[in-house]
């Protein structure tokens, strides 16, 4: 904000030069560069500035005399602000004041994305802190002036250029519209604050806005042009409309251009940057005056987008979040893509799928492992069969359950006998044992599952989620003997199976369905045989 | 997810819906062990982003767990006699 200030206080001085009229000099509008803030209102038909800390003393000052000029800082530019050198003069200002941008980006854009808000933009920002008048101004601006005070040093010459544009013309018109209080108080503003200005700030703002982002040289001379064109358009009610509007436009366009800016944007000191504008100023200026007037129609059709723009904004910062929200969860099911042994699957639904199953079997597994030491209670999930390493060994307990798994519903009725059908049945399980399959392969296991019908209820708790995986695990057991064995366990397994052998009890009702004949036949024969 | 939406409608090959996806993922929150309830807490919050966070956190300690219950299974294994049917069962286990 200190900028401004020295252009305060050398509105002072020059509105004591300019001042003949008497009205309050703006000497008390700029305390020297504190932190004041110098808001220009229009009331009643007049600008008003008011400064920020002094809200007791409301200056009244006439547009007239507040012209760009007496913002101007520098001495040297006399109360005509039209010169390019007072331009750049009073460029320098406000860019320094890191306030500026603070005050400036914290309801912008800036408070969504990373990069850090652009230092330098800071000062010309809130080098007028806030005009009211133009509160969504500066919220458009805020984006924009990092943008723009980001821009090196050779952007800033062709901003500048922009912004010699923007301020000579205003001083031009100024002096010419001098009657035009929105005019000059837009100028001033804009100076000031960097494009803060309530009337004529819109156009400033954009101007400054180009003038930083160095995008808009047209926008900026547009806006410039703005307000000595529209100056009397701007009606006290419209004066706002267009003053809003205009950030929205400049601050749309600006946040669409601002983007790559931010990123790098780079804090050069403001005043750097204004001297250099300063001199770039002094040899554009003139020859940028044909564009103001286009810029103007094209500000014009910026003005209209305040709340366009603040939409954008809005959905800009939207989008940032989301798209942070979304890298974060890709993140995540990176790590757990890792975590899940042989997962080659790179779609979130499978992953999804295959971390559930994992989860189930991982469970099981330690659910069986605990129990382990009281009981043995071997309880395999069906479902683990995949992350199992060792799967065709030992795996006298898949092996029951698998048999369960097929049984486990019509076979409750199968009493130990049907154990020994193993022993004997030995050799056949080899050959069924590949195929494991579906429920189906029931018929090759008439033998195993015979075995451990009563427990196979059980078994098909533990293993109600993948029968044909209990059933592959079943067939490859070589450890046939062992049912009796695991029957014992089973049977202390814990009721809680039972409840999940409930489940597979509809599905293996219509698998074992066919192979009950067969295995009834089968166990008939294995007493025999066996 | 509206862009993975999209994406799935351009993308013909790619029949995942929004909603498939959600209901996974409350799956898989139903799954998870829900520590948070000490006071009744609503637990209905269920952000994939925490799902998938919990989900990983969760799937890490049941490792550490298995690691643990097999180097004491290993260990009971040594205690018996090898042939027993008990240590083929922990054999599997491990």
């Amino acid at each position: 904000m200190n900028h401004h200030v020295p252009g305060f206080q050398e509105v002072e001085e020059d509105c004591s030069i300019l001042d003949s009229s008497g009205f309050s000099r703006p000497k008390r509008l700029l305390p020297t560069g504190e932190e004041d803030i110098m808001e220009l209102l229009w009331r009643n038909g007049q600008v008003v500035v008011q400064r920020s800390t002094k809200r007791g003393g409301e200056i009244e000052v006439p547009a007239e005399h507040l012209t760009v000029r007496g913002i101007r800082s520098t001495a040297e530019e006399q109360h005509l602000f039209m010169q390019e050198d007072e331009m750049a003069s009073w460029l320098q200002y406000p860019i320094d004041d890191s306030s500026f941008d603070r005050d400036l980006y914290a309801d912008l854009m800036y408070s969504a994305p990373p990069p850090p808000p652009p230092p330098p933009f800071q000062a010309p920002v809130t080098a007028i802190a806030p005009p009211r008048s133009v509160p969504e101004i500066r919220p458009h601006l805020a984006p924009t002036p990092p943008i723009a005070l980001q821009a090196q040093k050779p952007e800033f010459s062709p901003r500048f250029q922009n912004f010699v544009h923007f301020s000579r013309h205003p001083c031009r018109q100024s002096i010419e519209q001098i009657s035009k209080p929105l005019v000059t108080v837009a100028r001033e503003s804009t100076v000031v604050e960097s494009n803060e200005t309530p009337a004529v700030g819109r156009e400033s703002r954009t101007s400054l806005v180009d003038f930083r982002t160095q995008t808009n040289t047209d926008r900026g001379t547009a806006a410039l042009y703005a307000p000595g064109a529209s100056a009397g358009k701007l009606a006290a009610g419209t004066y706002e409309l267009t003053v809003s509007s205009s950030p929205g436009g400049s601050g749309s366009s600006f946040s669409a251009s601002r983007k790559p800016h931010r990123q790098s944007r780079k804090r050069t000191p403001a005043g750097e940057r204004k001297r250099k504008i300063r001199e770039a100023d002094d040899n554009e200026c003139r020859s940028e005056e044909n564009d103001y007037e286009e810029d103007e129609t094209k500000r014009q059709g910026h003005l209209l987008t305040a709340s366009s723009s603040k939409r954008s904004r809005a959905a800009e910062v939207h989008n940032l979040s989301e798209r942070r929200r979304r890298d974060r969860i890709n993140e995540k099911m990176k790590a757990l893509q890792q975590l899940i042994p042989r997962c080659n699957k790179t779609d979130k639904a499978s992953m999804l799928d295959e971390a559930i199953e994992y989860l189930k079997s991982l469970q099981l597994q330690v659910q069986m492992m605990s129990s382990m030491g009281c009981g043995m209670v071997p309880v395999m999930y069906p479902g683990m069969q995949r992350f199992m390493p060792a799967m065709g060994m030992g795996m006298g307990m898949g092996m029951g359950m698998g048999m369960g798994m097929d049984m486990g519903m019509n076979r409750p009725m199968l009493p130990y006998p049907s154990m020994q059908l193993p022993g004997s049945g030995q050799p056949n399980q080899a050959s069924p044992a590949p195929h494991m399959g579906a429920g189906f392969h029931i018929p090759t296991f008439h033998l195993p599952p015979v075995l451990p019908v009563p427990d196979s209820s059980r078994i098909q708790a533990v293993s109600s989620m993948a029968d044909p995986m209990l059933n592959s695990l079943v067939s490859l057991d070589p450890n046939q003997p062992r049912m009796p064995n695991f029957v014992y366990p089973y049977q202390q397994f814990p009721a809680g199976l039972q409840q999940a052998s409930q489940l597979p009890l509809p599905q293996n009702q219509a698998a074992a369905q066919p192979n009950a004949s067969k295995q009834t036949s089968n166990m008939e024969n294995q007493p025999s045989a066996g | 997810m509206s862009s993975r939406r999209s994406r799935t409608q351009s993308a013909g090959s790619s029949r995942i819906s929004d909603d498939q996806i959600i209901e996974l993922v409350s799956k898989l929150h139903q799954i998870l062990p829900e520590i948070n309830r000490s006071n009744g807490r609503r637990s209905n919050k269920t952000s994939a982003n925490k799902v998938l966070q919990e989900t990983c956190n969760y799937i890490r300690n049941l490792h550490r767990e298995v690691d643990n219950l097999s180097d004491r299974l290993s260990q009971l294994l040594s205690t018996i006699d090898a042939d027993s049917p008990e240590a083929a069962i922990i054999r599997t286990l491990i």
